[in-house]
């Protein structure tokens, strides 16, 4: 069922092998490919048959689901659009991404616009990567956009990573935070060559005592350029951070823009932002435990970017 | 094992009057370190300790003079080759990554991924915690943890030549004491040539030998004893060249 590129993509961007256990979607060009769902994880196409809605039964504990999207069709743009329902006091991982393989000069994309309904004191892991590979010199854009609503009590953890090759990307990240939620998401971007991507974030913490956290880490290497645009807004007594670094590499060009909005006299929100080559005392102490320039530039972008 | 042989380092720097020149940081130093013995660097604020030490490393560049390592030249080589030939350094504001934890440190000082061996490395350095091993050398650390952590890498290099840039900054008083015995242990059990650069007494009575500096040259090698009298002079009161007779001496 599933060709070696599949496999290839799959492996990339969900850290599958094979067809996994439990719950999945797989969408391939556009379409179905596979689908399996559990006694507590449903998933179906939505009304419009424009993507799925998954809904996980409250209190389901320690499972997963899979939805990834590979594209290999010359030409094709792939919108989709799916829900997430996270019943109360449920706790599941989620692991979508979306893997491009570009043969031809026709350019290829995906936009998954996914919206998140996390029920009271439910929690969810979402991991999303995207990649892309193969030879040909047709543009890879990949436009994913996230809409995350917090119940009361409830978590959200969202791993956001472009691992590269993404020509072009819009990145476009939402969430609203009822009182005592948590919302944690860290973005990691790698542009090269002459890529582009522009990230933008509005969190509104509108319950009392929700707290955000938005960690951005970038590296831009070649001509690239990255945009980051993040805006907290707080209606109650909340906490909200926002921690944004950048590392450019060669001739690469970043503006980031984080921005508070206290609209709450308790509201108590803070950023730190930096960009800049990589500091020289760090690449020193590395070459000092006898690492290349090369190896100590190789190990700490790794480290800044994968964990 | 070290021969610093006519020594300098000069950069360039402006005058009042927007003149180019160039100053001394460090002047003709000579002196030659024997193996496996522990030494003590000090000597005031900015008499050029760090940028000695930095010259060995190869952090800095040498203006003038030679620095031979085991009978090798090793002048123009990087800091990554002098490191391949046993030279490691414990930095007195050691690095924060994003990213990086002590274990991935410690793995590469090692150049093993082995927990067992790992563990058995914290256990020889003895003063960081088990617990320490999957902490990100990031900047929650506190000033006292990372020097702890400097110095394990610095240990588990298992250098010929070990350099620690005040070891004790950020280090609690009763942590003190197990460095210095630590520093002692490393250089006995491995023959480890030590240079400390320290203002700590508990270091300079540790030390085999002291080297005394000021303004850039070395002005003193000896035992404690002979050092005192030149260290209580030096301590009188810097600030009185500055003709400011307002200014106290605190020291």
């Amino acid at each position: 069922m599933l060709d070696a590129l599949d496999r290839e993509l799959l492996k990339a961007v969900a850290g599958l092998e094979d067809i996994p256990k439990g719950a999945y979607n797989i969408r391939k060009n556009g379409k179905l490919l596979v689908r399996e769902t559990s006694a507590n994880i449903n998933i179906e196409t939505n009304a419009e048959a424009t993507g799925i809605i998954v809904t996980i039964k409250p209190a389901t504990r320690n499972e997963s689901v899979h939805i990834p999207v590979i594209l290999s069709q010359a030409g094709l743009y792939d919108v989709v659009q799916n829900t997430f329902i996270i019943g109360e006091d449920a706790d599941i991982t989620i692991i979508a991404g979306c893997g491009i393989h570009c043969g031809t000069s026709r350019s290829e994309g995906h936009a998954g616009i996914h919206e998140f309904r996390v029920g009271k004191k439910a929690r969810v892991k979402y991991v999303e990567k995207h990649f892309a590979t193969g030879p040909g010199k047709g543009k890879r854009a990949l436009n994913p956009t996230t809409k995350i609503f917090l119940d009361e009590g409830a978590q959200a953890e969202m791993e956001l990573t472009q691992i590269g090759g993404i020509d072009k990307a819009t990145r476009l990240n939402e969430a609203k935070l009822d009182a005592r939620s948590l919302l944690l998401i860290t973005e990691r971007v790698l542009t090269d060559g002459n890529q582009s991507a522009v990230s933008k974030n509005l969190i509104t913490l509108s319950g009392t005592d929700s707290r955000a956290d938005m960690i951005s880490r970038s590296v831009i290497k070649g001509n690239s350029k990255q945009n980051f645009y993040a805006t907290i807004e707080a209606l109650a007594k909340c906490f909200g951070h926002i921690e944004c670094d950048a590392i450019i590499m060669d001739n690469g060009t970043n503006e980031t823009v984080p921005s508070l909005k206290a609209k709450h006299p308790d509201a108590e929100l803070t950023h730190e932002a930096s960009i800049g080559k990589i500091a020289s005392d760090q690449l020193i102490k590395l070459m000092s435990m006898g690492l290349t320039y090369d190896e100590a530039v190789n190990r700490i972008i790794q480290g800044f970017l994968m964990k | 094992m070290l021969k610093l042989k006519k020594l300098s380092y000069s950069v360039t720097d402006t005058n009042a009057n927007n003149e180019t020149f160039r100053r001394n940081i460090i002047s003709n130093f000579n002196f030659n370190f024997d193996g496996g013995r522990f030494y003590a660097i000090t000597g005031p604020n900015g008499s050029g300790k760090t940028t000695l030490a930095k010259l060995i490393m190869g952090i800095n560049p040498v203006t003038t003079g030679s620095i031979i390592f085991q009978d090798k030249e090793i002048t123009s080589l990087s800091i990554t080759e002098r490191a391949k030939a046993g030279i490691a350094y414990s930095f007195q504001h050691p690095a924060r990554f994003k990213g990086i934890t002590f274990r991935e440190l410690l793995s590469i000082a090692a150049n093993t991924e082995d927990e067992t061996k790992l563990l058995a490395l914290i256990r020889r350095v003895g003063i960081c915690s088990l617990s320490f091993l999957d902490k990100p050398v990031d900047s929650k650390l506190s000033g006292g943890e990372i020097k702890k952590i400097e110095l394990a890498t610095t240990i588990a290099l298992n250098p010929k030549l070990a350099i620690y840039d005040e070891p004790d900054t950020g280090i609690d008083l009763w942590t003190i004491g197990p460095m210095v015995r630590l520093l002692k242990k490393e250089q006995k059990q491995h023959e480890t040539t030590t240079l400390v650069i320290s203002h700590n007494r508990a270091f300079l009575e540790a030390a085999d030998i002291i080297l005394l500096m000021n303004k850039g040259k070395l002005i003193y090698t000896g035992n404690l004893t002979g050092a005192l009298p030149l260290l209580t002079d030096l301590s009188m009161c810097n600030y009185k060249e500055c003709g400011e007779e307002n200014v106290r001496c605190f020291r």
